[in-house]
């Protein structure tokens, strides 16, 4: 395992475990809002918001990353998404407030999910760094 | 100091749309792309037993002036369960019909969003966009993805051949 100096992180908690996403990846933490849903056929979309007159999908990431016993989700983590050629704001649903912290990128070893580039460890807690895009392509091709 | 002037919101072509329910979602779909609403009346058992037909989802057909229109179970096509059509949407330009539970009202609307990248499913085609009518928003349909032109052909080539035999 490999460290690649320090960086910005967003924490967010699911239930008892925390994850984090790279601090440049995310553009704001909303309060709970009206999701909206319609028939589709898209694996982990639970719908969409409307925010500031803009359609966001809302990606619920919980069942990959803690499994079936997921808690009730209170906020929406805001984040930017590459999707093909663009970037698109989509909203993960977490399970409580979120931290920003500054911390050094443990690259992981190939041992642990693909969707997981490294991990930081922050006094008792090594906290799994999600990429979305790999979560997202791995779950589609399941 | 010069004064300065706001423009005027930018406004996108506006078009008409029906909304309708299946399974108690909303849907809309283009004013123009329907020729009529009626009730589910004289509608005639639809089946001939091959499997690659049942890929259309018709269970129905309806004549009308001298036309057989191939009914669409809209929840079948949503992927949802089974729920009490009430409503006929006679498309036009085509001869397809979709079985709705329900029309509500026309409206109007001024921008047809894009259906975020994210939706990456059947939904691509189903829908040409996403309308927001106070808050809520609602999914606009596209008429051509209820029944495909190769089904279309295969549906029509079914009923002429169940015809022929009929007469001969």
């Amino acid at each position: 395992m490999s460290t690649i100096g320090e960086k910005s992180f967003v924490i967010f908690p699911l239930g008892t475990r925390r994850f984090a996403f790279p601090a440049d990846d995310v553009t704001e933490l909303a309060k709970p809002d009206h999701l909206q849903v319609f028939p589709h056929r898209t694996a982990m979309l639970a719908g969409v918001l409307v925010r500031r007159g803009r359609i966001i999908p809302v990606l619920d990431v919980a069942q990959v990353l803690v499994g079936p016993k997921a808690p009730p989700r209170k906020f929406y983590l805001i984040v930017n998404r590459q999707c093909g050629l663009r970037q698109e704001r989509t909203a993960i649903p977490v399970s409580g407030e979120c931290e920003l912290t500054t911390a050094e990128l443990h690259v992981s070893s190939g041992t642990t999910s693909r969707y997981v580039t490294g991990f930081l460890s922050l006094s008792n807690e090594v906290i799994e760094v999600v990429a979305l895009e790999k979560l997202v392509g791995e779950e589609a091709s399941a | 100091m010069r004064s300065r002037r706001l423009a005027p919101a930018p406004q996108g072509p506006r078009e008409d749309v029906i909304l309708f329910t299946v399974c108690g979602f909303r849907f809309a779909i283009a004013a123009n792309a329907v020729s009529e609403i009626r009730g589910l009346e004289g509608l005639q058992r639809f089946s001939l037993g091959t499997s690659y037909l049942r890929s259309a989802q018709v269970d129905f057909t309806l004549e009308r002036n001298g036309t057989i229109y191939f009914v669409v179970d809209a929840a079948q096509h949503f992927r949802l369960p089974p729920s009490k059509p009430a409503r006929l949407l006679i498309l036009q330009h085509t001869t397809a019909a979709i079985q709705v539970d329900s029309t509500d009202r026309m409206m109007e609307i001024s921008v047809l969003h894009a259906l975020p990248q994210a939706f990456t499913g059947d939904e691509r085609n189903w829908y040409r966009g996403l309308a927001v009518m106070n808050d809520d928003v609602v999914p606009v349909v596209n008429q051509h993805a209820f029944v495909s032109k190769a089904e279309m052909a295969i549906l029509k080539t079914a009923v002429q051949r169940s015809q022929g035999a009929a007469a001969g």
